[in-house]
């Protein structure tokens, strides 16, 4: 759900761990050990691969030492701070297939929402990911996409387009995301302060959400480092 | 309209226009260049992600030593 669908919606990662988003059941737990044991993946840090740790939102590390995957991180979650539930990511998905296999992607607007993190790195990456679909279908878009943009695009000269293009703003798009009303009024300077705003105030809810989960394996860190001790 | 070449200049504007379907064959050809270059899959660690863990262990080559190494460099 990371780079590889990064770079198929258009901005480029070269990403070399793959990020899966899996359901918490136990037969799906079974399924990814069988996979994770065809790739000789082992866990390489806390927490310990125990459906508990996934479902309160922490990621699980492993590292591949099978010779095709030598060195490859997986990373494997259950949850994710601001992104819908897995069913409905799930019914959301992409489907692509490569070379006879298929592989799920989670969709364009499930990804935006992962990827508003406190990390410098996601943020180029939300705005390239919304520019890409734009400028793809702005000729001819469905409400859907509409909706989307409204919402999501970070790009000031682009929304300001987008607002003018359309003439005029749902007013529950405006109470949902005001900085639109700056965008109608097409001052391109005063956007920028406040999608920047925006920005700030999604990292410091990314920071706040893993203040406990950070501290849980702190401490699972120190209850782990006698053990590798012995 | 804004064109892609006005917001993100000429090299990001191809890539932008590219099928999704060409751009995972191309980021599949540059897997293949890197690899020839010797690059591994440990990822470099991420000192701002929330699972950044200082004592985690990173994959190391077989023979101890970088695939890639610089051979020739300035003084600067």
């Amino acid at each position: 759900m990371g780079g590889p669908a990064c770079v198929f919606y258009g901005a480029a990662e070269f990403s070399r761990n793959t990020d899966l988003a899996l359901l918490a059941s136990s037969e799906n737990f079974s399924r990814l050990n069988k996979t994770l044991s065809d790739l000789d993946a082992h866990v390489i840090a806390v927490p310990p691969f125990e459906p508990r740790y996934l479902r309160k939102g922490h990621a699980v590390h492993f590292r591949c030492q099978h010779a095709e995957a030598r060195g490859m991180r997986v990373d494997v979650m259950t949850k994710m701070r601001g992104v819908d539930s897995f069913p409905k990511l799930w019914s959301r998905r992409t489907t692509v297939s490569v070379h006879d296999s298929t592989i799920e992607l989670m969709s364009l607007p499930d990804l935006v929402q992962a990827k508003k993190t406190q990390r410098d790195k996601d943020w180029p990456m939300v705005r390239r990911l919304v520019e890409v679909n734009y400028f793809a279908n702005r000729e001819n878009p469905t409400p859907e996409q509409l909706h989307f943009w409204l919402l999501e695009l970070r790009t000031p000269e682009l929304l300001i387009e987008l607002v003018l293009e359309r003439g005029g703003l749902p007013p529950n798009l405006v109470r949902k995301r005001p900085l639109l009303a700056l965008a109608q009024a097409s001052d391109e300077s005063l956007l920028s302060d406040a999608l920047l705003e925006e920005e700030k105030r999604e990292r410091a809810a990314d920071r706040q959400y893993w203040i406990p989960l950070k501290k849980e394996l702190e401490n699972l860190g120190h209850a782990r480092v006698p053990q590798l001790n012995r | 309209m804004i064109s892609p070449e006005e917001l993100v200049g000429e090299e990001w504007a191809a890539w932008y226009r590219l099928s999704p379907v060409e751009r995972w064959r191309e980021s599949e050809r540059l897997w293949q260049i890197y690899f020839h270059l010797g690059g591994s899959l440990d990822t470099q660690p991420d000192t701002q992600s929330p699972f950044f863990d200082p004592r985690e262990p990173s994959a190391r080559p077989a023979d101890g030593r970088s695939g890639m190494r610089v051979l020739r460099r300035s003084r600067v």
